[in-house]
């Protein structure tokens, strides 16, 4: 991974120093709440519901085991022993004393890591596919890229106050892991049939009040031009973003209301004047950057263990997880591990302290002491040896993190909801502990395959509810808690927005109308083959609605 | 002394702003600055004028549209009507590095102790700080960050080109 | 005519507190049982006093909050203000050798 520079260091203790000096200034009360509060989110500090949150960056989702454990330090230390990993990637705390987060920021400091432009309307933190550098299905490694977008966007003079958020992805596989239609911007890096490397620029995309997937603006950007051709987007968006209406501030109404053809236009224009300025990448700068990202010390194995494959014949529990939470490897003898942080016992996401540290020391001993943590808010073990995955599993067990639902029913994104969130209109984690109560048989779990369920606890929609197959959204309804079902959505390479498929069941009807969905779905699938996102768009919402509402 | 640093000192500021209310004929004399708008429609009546000369734009306004006039303007002053409306940042910035602006560039509105820093990197050299800041505190934000990583106003590379 | 207690966060700590009033004059408490109570139109001395806090810098963020006295305490109307004053409704993570309290007011 990335390894700081002096100069990184330099920058993050001066940015700690700047932020104890505003938390000092506040306290005295020679800043305002209201100013403050523009400096508190620029560095990931919000006031939820019931205390401050802290969200920690996670640059484009990776952690060494170093960073792991000051991690679990600081949920010891200042929190109350757990925190909550996001869909972007990032870690939250719950319940931090403003006095404490220049402490805490220290600590983070001492591991390279900071809570710089998580929130607020800046560059937040780039993310990216959990598998790369390992994944088989990869194109180019996207690490290097982010961390190019990570060194411009950082304290970005010109864009620190843009109309609104501004999130970038970044994909460098054939499947898209990361979302990047529905961000800011998305990138996803191809080859030319020659092998020659370029980027797919998406613009546009988000969820919140008004969904939208991302357009693609460029079909080709020579990797060179990526840093200038931001710049430029950036740009267009500060001049030309609405800030009269805060619900019309992001990007994706300026691309709606321009129009594509025009904003396209307007971001070319403002190009062909910065393509040839100093921020123009050149061989070497992508070089020495791409250098951080080696591969580890793979050992020369096979493909095939006898070891692995007796344990799976032997152990049946071990093979329904190895069924699910592997993933290929681009090194033959090496798998990726999904470590579930979707058990029944536990809100999604969440990971107590003694998870982290044992999760630390899983990666030192089973994968070059590296973590990745995802857009479904699970974590990855991304280099474990066939060999080791029987004694892995053995001891994420043992942790509570083994659940085998990977990219299944269970394996549900939800925002923390009205339990936590200030924002919040109703709440997420009881409905999604509910349906992972009612659905906990692995075999019907199993046989329902590739299906994802996502909760958001209001119209912000950061539980992605827009982007599931199966998405809820509680809202409040006369002092009611109701939730609303939108089908057919999904994150992936074949993005698409869900659509409301009627009116919204109270908490205690909301679980059995999933059921009745599932039910639909298993009568009509063509076969065990056909996904319930296939069968959805083969047949539309007609026999869903029929089923719930008669 | 008042609220204003220009090139990172406390200073007095010369400048008088011209409302648009008066005649061209009855301004005050000494350094004036004038909106755009009766730049556009003024100007060479002003530009006889015997003192130095300014220029206020909205956050809105094109700054191409001086590059004509950069040898008779002295002053650029850029508006934040609210400090978190940032679009001044874009347009300070193509003064200096595209059009190569070399007089004062102001800030003006909304100006405070954390944002001074972000403005001296796209091209700000002057601030009229809002009347509550506090100007020796002030000071020492313009040092508070020494890395940075792109290229701007005040640096012509980006960090990994350095 | 509602019952109202004022609400709002403490400033250092970001917990939620009620505001309060006995002999010694007005304080903060992250108890609800023990927030002054007035009807609405009782209710602007509960009013001018929080926001006198929120000029102090002690809270951020007052406002007031529709209650009703049970003989369990005061009780919030609204759902998110039950579960502001009573915590999340979920079971929390629990770790070894945490530091910070994980009690709250009930």
């Amino acid at each position: 991974m990335y390894q700081y520079s002096q100069d990184d260091h330099q920058l993050l203790q001066e940015r700690v120093s700047q932020f104890r000096d505003q938390v000092s200034r506040r306290l005295k009360g020679d800043l305002s709440e209201d100013e403050f509060k523009q400096q508190r989110l620029r560095n990931g500090l919000y006031l939820q519901l019931h205390a401050y949150m802290l969200r920690v960056a996670v640059p484009y989702g990776l952690l060494s085991s170093e960073q792991m454990r000051t991690l679990a330090h600081i949920a010891r230390t200042y929190d109350r022993g757990y925190g909550h990993f996001s869909t972007r990637q990032n870690i939250q705390y719950n319940w931090p004393k403003l006095e404490d987060v220049p402490k805490i920021l220290d600590d983070l400091a001492a591991v390279e890591m900071h809570a710089i432009q998580t929130s607020g309307n800046c560059i937040r933190n780039t993310t990216s596919d959990p598998l790369a550098g390992v994944a088989r299905d990869e194109i180019a490694d996207p690490r290097p890229y982010c961390e190019l977008i990570r060194q411009w966007s950082t304290f970005h003079p010109e864009f620190n106050f843009l109309p609104r958020k501004f999130k970038i992805a970044v994909s460098g596989a054939i499947h898209d892991r990361a979302a990047v239609a529905v961000h800011d911007i998305g990138i996803r890096l191809i080859k030319k049939d020659a092998g020659e490397l370029g980027l797919e620029i998406y613009v546009g995309g988000g969820l919140g009040r008004t969904p939208m997937i991302g357009k693609l603006i460029r079909d080709f950007l020579p990797p060179h031009d990526m840093l200038t051709y931001l710049e430029a987007i950036l740009r267009v968006y500060n001049k030309l973003g609405r800030r009269d209406n805060l619900y019309k501030a992001r990007i994706k109404i300026l691309v709606h209301e321009t129009g594509e053809e025009k904003f396209r236009e307007l971001v070319e224009a403002e190009w062909q004047e910065v393509k040839e300025s100093k921020l123009r990448l050149r061989d070497e700068d992508i070089k020495n950057i791409q250098a951080h990202f080696k591969d580890p010390d793979y050992e020369n194995l096979s493909d095939f263990d006898s070891d692995f494959d007796k344990e799976l014949i032997s152990d049946p529990d071990f093979a329904k997880w190895a069924d699910n939470n592997l993933e290929l490897h681009k090194q033959d003898g090496y798998r990726v591990v999904y470590l579930s942080l979707k058990s029944k016992n536990q809100p999604t996401g969440d990971v107590t302290a003694d998870q982290m540290d044992a999760i630390a020391d899983l990666a030192d001993k089973y994968s070059h002491g590296a973590i990745r943590s995802t857009h479904r808010q699970n974590l990855v073990l991304s280099d474990v040896r066939l060999k080791d995955l029987h004694s892995l599993w053995g001891e994420l067990k043992t942790l509570d993190l083994a659940t085998p639902n990977y990219n299944h029913l269970t394996d549900i994104i939800s925002c923390p909801g009205m339990d936590y969130c200030a924002l919040a209109t109703a709440r997420s984690i009881p409905i999604a502990q509910a349906l992972t109560e009612r659905f906990d048989t692995y075999d019907y779990v199993n046989d329902l395959g590739d299906i994802s369920l996502n909760i958001s606890g209001c119209i912000n929609a950061c539980g992605h509810h827009h982007v599931a197959n199966i998405g809820i959204l509680g809202v409040n309804k006369k002092g009611v808690e109701v939730y609303q079902i939108t089908l057919g959505g999904s994150a992936r390479e074949d993005a698409s927005i869900g659509k409301i498929i009627g009116p919204a069941f109270t908490a205690d009807k909301i679980v059995q109308a999933i059921a009745d969905l599932l039910d639909v779905y298993l009568e009509n699938r063509e076969d065990p083959e056909e996904t319930f996102l296939t069968a959805y768009r083969r047949l539309g919402p007609a026999p869903f609605k029929e089923k719930l509402y008669g | 002394m008042g609220n204003f640093i220009k090139d990172r000192k406390p200073q007095d500021d010369p400048w008088t702003p011209y409302t648009g209310l008066e005649d061209v004929d009855n301004l005050p004399t000494g350094d004036v600055y004038v909106p755009f708008e009766e730049w556009q429609s003024q100007k060479e009546a002003l530009k006889l004028r015997n003192n130095r000369l300014g220029v206020i734009l909205e956050n809105t306004d094109d700054v191409a549209e001086l590059v004509p006039d950069f040898d008779r303007l002295d002053l650029v002053v850029l508006q934040f009507p609210k400090m978190a409306d940032g679009r001044a940042f874009t347009q300070a910035k193509l003064l200096r590095e595209r059009y190569g602006y070399t007089g004062e560039i102001r800030a003006v509105g909304d100006v405070l102790h954390d944002q001074v820093f972000y403005m001296q990197r796209c091209g700000f050299n002057a601030f009229e700080m809002r009347p509550d800041q506090d100007i020796p505190t002030v000071l020492h934000a313009f040092d508070e960050m020494t890395v940075t990583y792109q290229p701007s106003a005040d640096e012509e590379l980006p960090i990994w080109r350095r | 005519m509602t019952l109202q207690v004022y609400t709002a966060s403490l400033l250092k700590e970001g917990l939620v507190a009620y505001l309060c009033i006995d002999t010694e004059g007005s304080y903060w408490s992250t108890d609800l049982n023990k927030a002054a109570t007035a009807e609405t139109d009782q209710a602007e001395t509960l009013k001018s006093l929080a926001e006198q806090a929120e000029r102090e810098n002690i809270v951020i963020a007052a406002y007031a909050v529709d209650v009703e006295l049970t003989e369990n305490g005061t009780r919030p109307l609204e759902n998110r203000e039950r579960i502001r004053a009573y915590g999340p409704t979920i079971t929390l993570p629990q770790s070894s050798d945490t530091k910070q309290a994980i009690v709250r007011a009930a």
